[in-house]
């Protein structure tokens, strides 16, 4: 029984660790729970199994993925050697010049840096230590590389009416693309979403800011924003349909229909240690669940939207409703929309609670 | 876009072809489906040849009129541009 679609895109989540405390960190609140970490050869054999089910791009992420150096190294050499597109996800602290040789020599073709602030003292404040300047220092040494660089800043409620000096820092930098991205709400950002919430008016600036340095600066500068989906009509096409082209896998081997997944504890993930791979995303529970439009319930079922949105997100209607299969409440045709506009209106808290590896201590 | 502006694949960017016409664009950060269309366009953007030349080199291919594949190799060029895929 496989009428499986191709998946197209594999996320290695090489480690959950990290250096910085970032507040809106999509990555698990039990962060702990992910040590027992997969080794190099491994990781090395799930991006060849993944090569030989269709897979064309390798994202190396984590966390931070350069603290296993070596592991997330061996992805890219792996991948590589498959002829596959290999992109780096990093907050660049580590990214010596020793390290950033190692990546390119291994066939490295893109990678992406994030800053939390366009200033240091913000950014700071957000990573929980100071590393913005070395962050700089990281971005200037790749773009004299000519290797093909994204700058990411994750937006939110504490940055976003710094959206300006952001596009003029890229603009300094001489970076081609520049990924503004609205916090999604999942992990460490679902449990500070009050804090990280942009105001209504925050966004309508963010869009006229953001059209005005498109026109401004097209051609030398390609600027990604997508809207924060709590203040969109429709949800957004998340993976673009459940287990139809994307796959995540976690530290520990979990095989996750998209990197939030593991927060739905009604499915079960298997896992690269005892299944083939191929076996997973054709076959197992969890990418059967959802893949495809016939689980969907109303009003998704008969919305001719259907195929466009594929109902949204499971991991924000499971967060937000208790139940994956219902439609993402994001979409102003849930009958529980209410809970998007009441969040929308919440009261921020002093402060965030900043990532860490350990968080719940008994009381 | 004009006829004698001269694009090329953008950094980062890269098409990938397999048997029976299957072809993909790879970028950062995703993986795009080209059409056949799309794809013998974007075979010949060398960043020498002009716009205009591609489209003459179409032409003697499939022996169709230059003006009919002319708006196909400028909208083609123009959306990709825009989205950062061609420079």
């Amino acid at each position: 029984m496989t009428n499986a679609p191709r998946p197209l895109s594999l996320l290695c989540e090489i480690t959950y660790r990290c250096n910085l405390q970032c507040p809106y960190c999509y990555n698990p609140l039990n962060l702990a729970g992910y040590r027992n970490e997969l080794d190099g050869d491994t990781w090395r054999r799930v991006v060849n199994e993944a090569a030989d089910i269709g897979v064309l791009q390798v994202h190396v992420s984590g966390g931070e993925p350069t603290l296993r150096p070596n592991e997330a190294i061996g992805v890219v050499e792996a991948a590589s050697a498959r002829g596959l597109y290999t992109n780096l996800i990093t907050q660049g602290t580590f990214l010596d010049d020793a390290l950033l040789d190692r990546f390119i020599t291994a066939g490295l073709e893109h990678v992406q840096i994030s800053i939390q602030a366009p200033e240091a003292k913000l950014a700071d404040r957000i990573a929980g230590t100071n590393v913005h300047e070395k962050k700089l220092v990281a971005i200037e040494r790749v773009m004299k590389r000519g290797i093909a660089f994204t700058l990411n800043c994750v937006i939110h409620r504490a940055n976003h009416d710094m959206l300006p000096q952001v596009i003029e820092l890229a603009e300094r930098l001489g970076v081609r693309r520049l990924e503004l991205a609205n916090t999604q709400f999942y992990g460490w950002a679902f449990e500070n979403r009050a804090w990280l919430m942009p105001t209504r008016a925050q966004v309508r600036a963010g869009e006229r800011i953001v059209a005005e340095a498109r026109e401004r600066l097209a051609g030398r500068m390609q600027i990604t924003y997508v809207l924060p989906d709590y203040y969109e009509e429709f949800p957004k096409p998340c993976m673009h349909g459940w287990g139809n082209a994307f796959m995540t896998v976690a530290p520990n081997g979990d095989v996750l229909p998209c990197p939030a997944a593991a927060s739905i504890t009604s499915l079960h993930f298997d896992n690269v240690r005892e299944r083939p791979l191929r076996e997973i995303w054709e076959s197992s529970d969890a990418f059967v669940a959802y893949r495809g439009t016939a689980w969907m319930p109303e009003p998704c079922r008969s919305c001719e939207r259907r195929e466009i949105d594929f109902g949204g997100c499971r991991c924000q209607a499971f967060a937000l409703l208790g139940d994956a299969g219902a439609t993402d409440p994001a979409c102003a045709k849930s009958p529980h929309h209410g809970v998007i506009a009441a969040a929308v209106e919440e009261r921020p808290p002093e402060t965030f609670v900043p990532r860490r590896m350990q968080t719940t201590t008994p009381s | 876009m004009n006829a004698s502006a001269t694009v090329r694949l953008a950094p980062g960017v890269r098409l990938h072809q397999e048997e029976g016409g299957v072809a993909f664009l790879l970028i950062p950060e995703g993986v795009v489906e080209l059409s056949p269309t799309a794809v013998a366009i974007v075979e010949l953007l060398d960043g020498a040849r002009t716009l205009d030349d591609v489209t003459q080199l179409l032409a003697e291919r499939y022996d169709a009129s230059p003006d009919e594949l002319r708006s196909d190799v400028d909208q083609l060029c123009a959306e990709f541009r825009s989205k950062g895929y061609l420079r």
